[in-house]
This record gives structure tokens, sequence and C-alpha cells, in this order.
């Protein structure tokens, strides 16, 4: 008998049955995700983008954020961040479309991700207010190396894909195929376990700055 | 997977003797316990999510099979090839095959507990293959040559100046200053050409979603993608009990994982790994292997401990354990040290090696009562004593002085007279409320309290006050 069998026939063994009906199974699982307000965590402010910036730039997650109007609006907040880190206007973009359409002049750009790359510019598909959460799927024009290779990572997040809570990006993306990867990115890398005390930039980005688009600049921002 | 070549209780001697572990013990498991209590002030529906999680984990282990077939199916459709193993020596054994077949000369490796407990990085080394660790913590086990002795910290052990000590040893560029950021980095510095040059990535899984076949992995680190991405082989090797319905429930899971563990709301990244890289992307590996390990998981089915099925590894029962507290990891002997761990090791490594382990707890509750999926763990750890009295293999003289008090606490004038007398013998011992130097109760008292005993035994006062009335 293959392992396989061994394994399905001891675990109906064990439960004492020897068929499902997928049906049921379905029902009680769907039963499972019933009435979510009651066992999500608060979010930190009532509107959704507050909520995200509140908690990408509290302690727990301590990356940087700020807000702009427009898309074409970025490559300025880049070369502000850039200026006020003393670091030279080159950058590996994303290779996506909502970044290489904006005008980088004055910027020295390359597409492949180094080892060592100081600053790298991504866009993330979805934000989450809950946990102040950016959400990549890996792909033609997301390679998944460039969210971990870089020192500094500066990622755009359109205002109006900010999602309240984690479930909710599950809930949009249901029945759809799923990419080689989804990382889901909540601060610059970290680690405690030289004596649980936490140190940025373990072997990820030791900086991450979020850009959020489409809204106006307000109170929240916070320099780098 | 461990042989003890030394006992329990010599083992817990040495731990105890050494100053230097405490200290590290007490830096890591203080910080988890106090962001954990900190956490749990700002999620006030924890309770109630912990009850959900319960039942989630009920729910798939209730309907294993079910689970497990529709992820297998939905995890070949995404590209993935699926093997089942039933043993930690047939799951090591397929991974080895897989690393050979692909030709690697050099794995990369991410923290998983399950590939330590079915003994891989012994297996690779054995096979003359090239592993590295790439989880901070792992890195440091392996450079010192020894276990991992925390399921979410394993070098808990090793105090900063240690892991100073042995990266200036061994790291190629080694920090200059002596600060944790500057032995982080130096850790960053030896790590990053191994994560590119790697044939082989092998990770674990934190969970396997049966909706759409992929696992996924939590780490702080972003190890595990470092480790995942670049090698044209990904391999995971995952218990059979990691299985969630949907990606849905994988998220409410998350929210107890991460906070019990650390006290975070969620980890630095988390992702999911469906199928192999696929057509246009610019990255991932061209292979994507699951390995499904039973390894002593369907006996639990079987054997009345399905409730530990529930445990997805956040290390809180550790963490609050006193016991754990004094000894830290290693002297438990096994893959898995506390509460969960003395519960799992007989199974994994047969009562009769560690029957001390489920005795080495004061029944305080403590581990259940912060346990993100409430496991019974005390009662789990009763029903091992129980089978270790049953199946003979407590000693003779814990049977021997288990008689005594049976045949005492059986015949109630001889056990009045008995505590009547011991009571009095033990105050002559008492000094300033707590007993002192009295023979036969050193080994209790040379590390704790005995409180001096009252004047009369609660039977003598009682019958005063019944003739009274």
């Amino acid at each position: 008998m293959s392992a396989r069998d061994t394994i399905l026939n001891a675990v109906r063994g064990g439960l004492g049955h020897t068929a499902v009906d997928p049906a049921a199974v379905r029902r009680e699982a769907d039963a499972l995700l019933q009435d979510l307000p009651a066992i999500r965590p608060p979010l930190l402010a009532d509107g959704l983008v507050e909520a995200f910036i509140a908690r990408v730039t509290s302690p727990k997650v301590a990356a940087t954020a700020e807000c702009i109007g427009s898309a074409s609006e970025l490559p300025a907040a880049v070369g502000r961040y850039l200026e006020a880190c003393g670091l030279p206007a080159v950058v590996a973009l994303q290779p996506a479309a909502p970044l290489q359409d904006l005008d980088w002049s004055g910027f020295a750009l390359h597409d492949q991700v180094a080892p060592d790359e100081t600053i790298a510019i991504g866009v993330a598909r979805w934000g989450i207010a809950e946990t102040g959460s950016l959400v990549f799927h890996s792909g033609a024009d997301t390679p998944i190396l460039a969210n971990f290779l870089p020192l500094h990572h500066l990622v755009m997040v359109r205002a109006d894909t900010i999602l309240p809570f984690l479930d909710d990006y599950a809930a949009v993306t249901a029945g759809q195929r799923p990419p080689r990867n989804v990382n889901i990115v909540t601060g610059a890398s970290g680690t405690t376990d030289i004596e649980g005390s936490l140190v940025l930039g373990a072997h990820g980005p030791r900086f991450l700055h979020v850009v959020i688009v489409g809204e106006q600049p307000g109170a929240q921002t916070t320099a780098p | 997977m461990h042989e003890a070549t030394i006992s329990f209780k010599e083992r817990a001697k040495e731990a105890l003797a050494d100053p230097t572990l405490k200290l590290a013990i007490d830096r890591t498991t203080g910080t988890a316990e106090r962001k954990r209590a900190v956490a749990m002030t700002q999620f006030p529906q924890f309770e109630a999510a912990r009850e959900r999680g319960k039942r989630i984990k009920d729910h798939v282990i209730a309907n294993l099979d079910h689970y497990l077939l529709e992820f297998e199916r939905n995890a070949i459709a995404s590209g993935a090839k699926v093997y089942w193993a039933s043993t930690a020596e047939e799951a090591s054994q397929i991974v080895v095959s897989l690393c050979q077949q692909a030709g690697a000369k050099r794995v990369t490796r991410v923290k998983s507990m399950l590939g330590e407990e079915i003994g891989l990085p012994h297996a690779l080394d054995e096979a003359g293959i090239e592993r590295v660790e790439t989880d901070l913590a792992e890195h440091i086990v392996q450079l010192g040559g020894d276990r991992p002795s925390h399921i979410v910290w394993p070098s808990m052990h090793r105090t900063r100046e240690q892991v100073s000590e042995m990266f200036k040893r061994m790291h190629r560029a080694p920090h200059q200053e002596e600060t944790i950021e500057a032995m982080v980095d130096s850790a960053r510095r030896e790590l990053r050409d191994k994560f590119l040059t790697a044939d082989v990535a092998i990770s674990g899984a934190n969970f396997l979603v049966a909706d759409t076949g992929a696992t996924c992995t939590v780490t702080n680190e972003g190890n595990a993608e470092l480790t995942t991405t670049p090698p044209r082989v990904h391999i995971v090797t995952a218990g059979i009990e990691k299985l969630v319905p949907s990606t849905e429930h994988a998220f409410l899971l998350l929210r107890l994982l991460v906070r019990s563990a650390t006290g975070a709301d969620v980890t630095q990244y988390t992702t999911f790994h469906c199928g192999p890289k696929q057509q246009g992307d610019r990255d991932g590996p061209e292979e994507f292997h699951i390995v499904l390990v039973d390894n002593g998981r369907t006996r639990m089915l079987r054997e009345g401990m399905k409730e530990m099925l529930r445990c997805i590894r956040c290390g809180a029962c550790m963490n609050h354990c006193v016991v754990f507290r004094q000894l830290g990891g290693h002297v438990y002997g096994g893959t898995y040290p506390g509460p969960m761990g003395a519960v799992l090791t007989p199974l994994f490594d047969g009562l009769e090696k560690s029957r001390d382990l489920p005795h080495a707890c004061t029944m305080n509750g403590k581990c259940q009562e912060v346990c993100p999926v409430a496991i019974p763990l005390p009662t789990l750890l009763r029903g091992w004593r129980d089978r270790s009295w049953r199946e003979g293999l407590e000693p003779a003289t814990v049977r021997f002085g288990l008689g005594i008090h049976t045949f005492v606490a059986s015949r109630p004038r001889l056990y009045h007279l008995g505590v009547a007398i011991a009571i009095r013998v033990m105050r002559l011992f008492s000094r300033g409320g707590v007993v002192k130097g009295m023979p036969g109760l050193g080994a209790w008292t040379a590390y704790r309290e005995f409180p001096a005993p009252a004047k009369r035994t609660f039977m003598e006062m009682y019958k005063d006050q019944e003739k009274g009335q």
C-alpha cells in the first residue's frame, strides 16, 4: 500500500468514518466565517486611509508614510525621500506600467534588482488597514525578489485599493487563479533572534516607505 | 529524534547550574510574555477569535481526509508535485532524493519545526549536501553545532556575547562593533550570496490552503522569500494537520498565531506559495514539491490526542511555563520543548524514553490558558502520566512510595495518626513560618519554600468543634 493510502486509511480509521459529504463540509467551513466583526481586531481610525497610515507608522510596524494627490507626483516624492536620506537618484523601478509611465527624468533607472540594491520602487496591489500591510502578486511586472533585496523599499499604493481587513483581501481574490507568490509585506524586515531585541534589516529591507496616492497630503504624513 | 544519552534529571541539573542560560532564557521569554500581554489588551475580541480558531482546527481535523484530498487536487492543478510520507525517515528520504535528482550541491533552508522533527538537517548532512540555514536563529544554531531550544527563537539559549564570538570566528566579514545591529548585519553579509546561488530551497508551511493548493510561510526576516525564489527547485515539508479550508480561514488563525508567538499583530512577511513559477513570471522556482508528513499524527487521532493536532506552533505555552523558564529547551531532549513538547515527545520517541517529561509540570494550567487554540495541555500530560503508570514504566521507588501512600490513605485511622505525627515533627524544623533543614525534605526545600504546617490537623480541629456543639 502506498504511503498515501496508508495515511488516508489511518485518518479515516482514527476518525471512524469512511466518507464525508463535501457539501456538508463546505457549509460548516462557511459557517466558521460568519460574524467576522466579532473576531476581528479594531481599526485604529474610522477612515480606511487614516487607519492604514496609523498602522503603517505605529511603533509595531515602524514604517514611514506620505500621501500624494496623484501618481504623477511620485517621482518628486521619491526625490524628496532620497534627498532626506542623502541617497543618490539611482533606483530599481518595478517594471509595472503605473510606475514606468511616470516622468522619471533626473533619475537613473534600472529594472533588475541587484543583490545589494540600495533603493527599489514598487507598487502594491492592495493595502490592508488592519495591519498596515501591502499585498503583492508575483508576475510579469512584479518580480518577487524586488520586495526583498533592496535596503530601502519605497512602495506606492492607491488609496482606493486599501481594504479594511486581511480577510477582505481573501474575499476579493476568492475564485481567481492564485499567483506563484502572494507576498503580504508589513513593515521592514526584522529579527528578534538575538536576545529578543528587535533589529531591522535582517535579510530584507531595513527601511519601508509607503506612498498613498489619491489622498490630499495631510497631517498623517511622516518623514523618512 | 534525539537519543537522550543522559537522563532528564541530569540534564535539568546541568541547566539549573548554568547562570548564563538562565539569563538568556529570561531575556527572550520575558520579552515575549510582556509583548503578548500588550497585544491582548489591543485585541478585545481575542477570546472570541480564539474560540473560532479552535473550531476551525477541530473542523479540519474532523474532515482531515476530505481536506487532504482537496489540497492534493488543487496543488497538483497549480503545477506542484505532492508526496506522502508516513514516517520521518520516509519524509527525509523523499527530500534527499529530490535534492539529488536536482543535482543539488547547496540547499538553503527556511526554519521549519517539521523539518527538525523528521531529522532533515541530519539527513541532508549525511547525503553530503551543503545545508545553509537562513533564519538568523537557525544560522546561529548551525554555527554552534547544537540544536534549537525554542520553536520560535531556536537560539534563545545563546547570549549576545556568545553569538558575537561565533560570528567573529566564522563569518567572512564579521562585525567590528559590539552591538546586536552590527551582528545582524554580519549575518546579512554572510548569507547574501548563499541565498542566490543555492540549487534547492526547502521550507515548511504554517498553513496548507485546501481550496487553492497553496502553502503559507510566515517570517519576520524575509528569509523565506529570499530562500524560496532564486533556486530552480522549492520543496515544502508539512505535517498533515496544517490544513485550513481557505485563505480566509488562514487569516483568522494567523491573527492568533502571531500575537501568541511574538505579540505582533502580523508577521512582517506572510507569503502564499502556489505552484511553480508561472508563464511570464520574472522569478520563482521551476519545480515545486510538497511532502505531506504523518509521522505520528494519525496515531494522535487514534490514541485520544486529537486536540494536540490543533497546535499551531506559536510557543506561547513554553514562554509562560515555569518549568521551561528555569530549564530552557534542550533539557526536554526532543524537537519540541515546553508543555507542547512534553505532550509530543513521548509520541515521537516512545514513553519509555521520555516518561520524565509529563512529570516536569506543576499543573498550574498557564499553558492551556495562553494557548491560542485552547489545547488542554495539562489533561494531555496527565494522560501520559496515567499511561506510564499503567504500562509499568514508573520506577520502583515511585511505585513503592505510591504503594505506601495508597495503603495509608485507604485506612483513615492510620492516615490521621500519620498526619498528626508528621505536622508535629515538621513544626520542630520550622523557622519564621517555613520548614528548614528537615531530613528527607531537602530536595524540595533547596529550591522552594515549604510553609510551616498548622499546629493541629484539620480533623483534630473538626472533631473538637463537633464536641463543642
